[in-house]
């Protein structure tokens, strides 16, 4: 047909052979069917494996979000803020989708503040995600995001923030890059402090940008605020205070511990050296100490009023009963205890006044070992306070059936036995509480905590008051533990240190006292650890600190002024003895 | 008096305008408002239908990428305006297209084919064909790129059916029939292959032998060369593993879903999202980054989770309707002896099937991943191009049957 002038209508071959009728619709029918297989193809994995498909497709892009929920904020007793958490940024990548160019990279590595090298190596790792960095402030975090940068991600975070930096440092301790509590009241509260991270299902693109929100799971509960018994004025003063006996007679540690006598509250607690909580770098395990409640020591002379007590308490002596302490020394099997000078007779106030180790010896030949082990053990010594407190320790205290005559007799100068300087101040409530035992707390509490102990009778915890308040008098041991205004009352301490199971010529010097003597409302202990200035004695160096942050302490809590107007200071006597252990132990 | 018309010589020099009645046609089409009673009214609807709704899944399954890509400037629009861009050159192209009458076609169809050929020559001289992903598939002409394959198709069918009737009374010999055509596939074939585009390759031969088949060409001839193909097909694949684990791989997507299958494992979840009604337009996750050439290749996997089922049935059924408006006006044609314009349509209706059947069955899983697109809908600007040249060529088949049956010469 289409070919010009080739053959008439009538012959036309093509007629005579025709086009086949038949193939068209053959064709025709199979690409049909291909239609209809699309449909039932269709129809099977829309309408009936689609469970399985979007079972797959879930396993892809959606993704299971925690809603971060805030730590809860740490308090001082008067609701001044000690630990808070602050939103910040954390960049991260997926390597495969991060394709930047070099310039990209400088001016990202620039705002993160670090190596190109370094940003470009943590790019070029297997994986879908690396941190490029950690907590970043949002200011920094915002103008990274203005970059649009592909494969460069945020995630909001928060990091714990300290403001009152070193001075509550071994209190508060810290919490990790993930926001959960390593040491001191961050680790011990951890469940009140921790918020509960909600979650939610969301699904993600490629790129890891949320385009739905499928389901909330669990809404996000934040940590509850802990507030501490903690009073960040007395705090602050005993922090400087330590600081400062420190450098002056450059020791290698020390620590402080103020309590609340009507309450057992730990008003004030300090260690040093410390470190800053908020810049973490660089710490060594002598900063983050807790020496307080984690460090034992032998308490030395500060355990005689114990002793005294007791002996007052069974009434075999008085206050005035004169106790013979020639010639000085005492031997006890082939050990010889001595004073540091003959004292010749003393009345039992006078030997702990003087701090004589022949007087105390010889009352406490008097007790058989289990009768002074239980009073050791109501004091508190030998268990943990059970305070929370991460690490905390509870001393050594020996079974008294394994006693010998002569760890008697250097247990009663507070040699052979240890403790923490908490557990030291905890014993020293039974003197300022009329002979009761309060246990201790680290939170603000409302009222008068239960679980107070009787452990010497009223009488003998004022008459030991009254003996205490001598040994910060003249003649006394400690006459710089005085505080004008105030009566104060206490006990030094200058041990020894024990060192590889032989004493060593380092001493610990140490106060544990309490004021004021008329209505006690604080107990304060002071410990200094291997003073090399010269002086090691208690009294000259723990007493002084002591009788700084009692004063200040007790002006800030407001306590009335008891002591006379006329001043009692007058300087002088010091008549500290040194207690050295001359048994072979 | 058909003969008549059939030999009777066209007035005039070249042009467009030549014939009257094609030209009122043209105008009446433009103008809405008069019932089209010249033409098939069912290609045009099911053909306008694809294009438009091609043209809203291509914005819906481009927007996350060409926002987010720099390639694209971060502009959300830049594959709607280009796509937008190309059916409207399209529908003008095809417009001019129906203004040629078949006979024309006809006589231009054997230069088409070899103009085809030196393009798809020209695409494999470097510095001039440009090569995107290894494949050397685009021509650079200034703003634009041109893709001859995608030209050729349309070429092939006007070639084949000039070629069958130019041949008719050697259908029955092998030698004469079959041979010749078989070595212009051969060396389309290798082109194409060289480039490589391997889903042109499959359709431009189907659309050649089918043509043949539909000429009448000997049978016997034919399926011994199918079966010849097939086996030589089977030998290939099991003598490389890795050929073999590319062909089959498709079968078990989840076996290296984040490897070979990964493409095809995204497409099956979209359509497993989908389920009867869809996600509702727009609300496609696959298309945020994690389907691979959503707007090209795999369209309908987007349609499937946006729309559902019933989105894609409503995309089988108008390919269905206009493939067998094709079969039906080529054998009106043939029935008046227009030979040429019924193997053209029968051709046309064979490469839209037999492309948008194999491109849906690369979405659905029953096939083998090949880079082709949906005829009319995925984007790309020779393809859609093409497929309105095609069209219009159909409606043009239509309108002089129609004519022819009322007398009317054309």
């Amino acid at each position: 047909m289409k070919k010009p002038g080739a053959v008439t209508f009538n012959h036309n071959p093509l007629l005579a052979k025709g086009l086949p009728v038949s193939r068209p619709r053959l064709v025709l029918i199979g690409l049909l069917l291909g239609s209809i297989t699309l449909v039932a193809r269709a129809a099977y994995l829309q309408g009936f494996n689609n469970d399985f498909l979007k079972a797959k497709g879930e396993s892809r892009y959606a993704r299971v979000i925690e809603i971060p929920a805030t730590r809860g904020r740490i308090t001082d007793r008067n609701g001044d803020i000690m630990a808070v958490s602050t939103p910040v940024s954390s960049i991260w990548a997926i390597p495969p989708d991060a394709k930047l160019t070099p310039s990209d990279t400088r001016q990202l590595a620039g705002l993160l503040e670090m190596e190109v090298e370094d940003v470009s190596r943590r790019l070029a790792t297997q994986g879908d995600f690396v941190y490029l960095k950690r907590q970043l402030s949002p200011d920094i975090a915002r103008r990274i995001a203005e970059l649009k940068l592909p494969g460069i991600h945020q995630q909001r975070e928060y990091r714990r923030y300290y403001p009152s930096g070193e001075v509550m440092a071994h209190v508060l301790g810290f919490t990790g890059i993930d926001d959960k509590g390593q040491e001191g009241v961050e680790l011990a509260f951890e469940g009140d402090l921790a918020g509960q991270p909600g979650s939610r299902r969301v699904i993600r693109d490629r790129r890891g940008q949320i385009v739905e929100d499928v389901e909330s799971i669990r809404g996000p509960r934040d940590g509850q605020d802990v507030a501490l018994a903690i009073d960040v004025k007395l705090q602050y003063l005993a922090h400087t205070a330590l600081q400062q006996a420190i450098e002056t007679h450059k020791a290698k540690a020390g620590a402080i511990v103020v309590l609340d006598v009507r309450s057992g509250e730990v008003l004030a607690l300090v260690n040093a050296p410390t470190f800053n909580p908020n810049n973490r770098a660089n710490l060594s395990g002598a900063q983050l100490r807790n020496r307080v409640l984690t460090d034992i020591y032998e308490p030395g002379s500060t355990m005689k009023p114990f002793i005294a007590a007791l002996a007052l308490e069974r009434g075999f002596v008085k206050a005035e009963t004169v106790i013979n302490t020639d010639p000085g020394r005492i031997t006890i099997g082939r050990a010889t205890i001595s004073d540091v000078k003959r004292h010749g007779p003393l009345t039992v106030a006078q030997v702990i006044q003087k701090s004589s180790n022949v007087g105390t010896v010889r009352m406490a030949q008097h007790f058989a070992p289990d009768e002074m082990w239980r009073m050791f053990d109501s004091l508190g010594f030998g268990s943990p306070l059970g305070l929370g407190f991460p690490g905390e320790v509870g001393g050594r205290l020996r079974a008294a059936k394994t006693w010998k005559p002569i760890e008697q007799a250097t247990m009663s100068f507070g040699h052979g036995i240890s403790a923490t300087l908490m557990q030291m101040a905890h014993a020293y409530l039974v003197f300022a509480r009329d002979g009761e035992l309060l246990p201790l707390t680290l939170t603000r509490v409302s009222e008068t905590p239960t679980g107070a102990k009787q452990v010497f009778s009223v009488a003998t915890a004022r008459k030991m008051r009254e003996i205490l308040e001598l040994a910060t008098g003249p003649g006394g041991t400690a006459p710089k533990a005085q505080v004008p205004g105030y009566r104060v009352a206490g006990k030094t301490g200058t041990a020894h240190k024990l060192e590889g199971g032989r004493y060593t010529n380092k001493y610990i010097s140490s106060f544990v006292g309490f004021a004021p003597v008329s209505d006690p409302r604080i107990v304060v202990a002071v410990m200094i650890d291997e003073p090399t200035a010269g002086k090691h004695y208690g009294g000259t160096v723990a007493a002084p600190v002591f009788s700084r942050v009692t004063e200040g302490a007790l002006r800030a809590l407001g306590v009335a002024p008891d002591a006379p107007l006329v001043p009692l200071q007058v300087a002088g006597g010091n008549g500290e003895k040194r207690e050295t252990p001359r048994g072979n132990m | 008096m058909r003969r008549l018309a059939g030999i009777l010589p066209f007035s005039g020099a070249g042009g467009a305008n030549r014939s009257p009645e094609a030209g009122r046609a043209v105008e009446r089409l433009m103008r809405p408002s008069d019932t089209i009673r010249e033409l098939d009214p069912l290609v045009i609807w099911a053909a306008v239908g694809l294009l438009m709704l091609g043209l809203v899944m291509v914005f819906s399954s481009s927007i996350a990428i060409s926002e987010g890509s720099r390639f694209t400037r971060n502009q959300a629009h830049f594959f709607l305006i280009r796509h937008a861009i190309f059916v409207s050159v399209g529908v003008g192209v095809g417009l001019l297209a129906f203004r040629f009458s078949m006979r024309q076609w006809q006589q231009f169809a054997p230069w088409l084919f070899l103009f085809g050929t030196l393009l798809l020559v020209l695409v494999l001289m470097p510095g001039i064909g440009r090569e995107v992903n290894g494949a050397q598939r685009w021509l650079n002409l200034g703003p634009i790129n041109l893709q001859p394959s995608e030209l050729m198709k349309i070429f092939a069918v006007l070639y084949a059916a000039d070629y069958t009737v130019r041949k008719l009374p050697d259908m029955g010999s092998f030698r004469r029939g079959f041979m010749p055509m078989a070595a212009v596939i051969i060396l389309v074939g290798f082109l194409l292959l060289k480039e490589p585009d391997f889903g042109a390759f499959v359709v431009i031969t189907c659309i050649a032998f089918g043509v043949l088949f539909l000429g009448g060409i000997n049978v016997r001839a034919f399926i011994l060369l199918a079966i010849v193909a097939v086996i030589g097909f089977i030998v290939l694949i099991w003598l490389s593993p890795y050929r073999r684990d590319r062909m089959f791989g498709f079968m078990d997507p989840w076996q290296d879903a984040f490897g070979k299958g990964y493409q095809l494992s995204h497409a099956l979840i979209a359509f497993g999202r989908g389920e009867w009604f869809g996600v509702g337009l727009g609300a496609s996750v696959e298309k945020l980054f994690y389907l691979p050439e959503a707007h090209t290749d795999f369209l309908l996997a987007v349609i499937a989770e946006e729309l559902g089922f019933v989105g894609v049935v409503v995309v089988i059924v108008l390919f269905a309707v206009l493939i067998q408006r094709a079969f039906s006006i080529g054998r009106e044609a043939i029935k008046l002896e227009r030979y040429f314009p019924g193997l053209v349509a029968m051709g046309i209706g064979l490469w839209l099937g037999v492309q948008s059947f194999i491109n849906m069955g690369v979405n659905m899983g029953l096939l083998p991943t090949k880079g082709l697109t949906l005829p009319l809908m995925s984007f790309g600007g020779s393809a859609i191009v093409a497929n309105c040249l095609a069209i219009a060529i159909l409606l043009r088949v239509d309108w002089e049957v129609r004519q022819l049956k009322r007398g009317v010469t054309v």
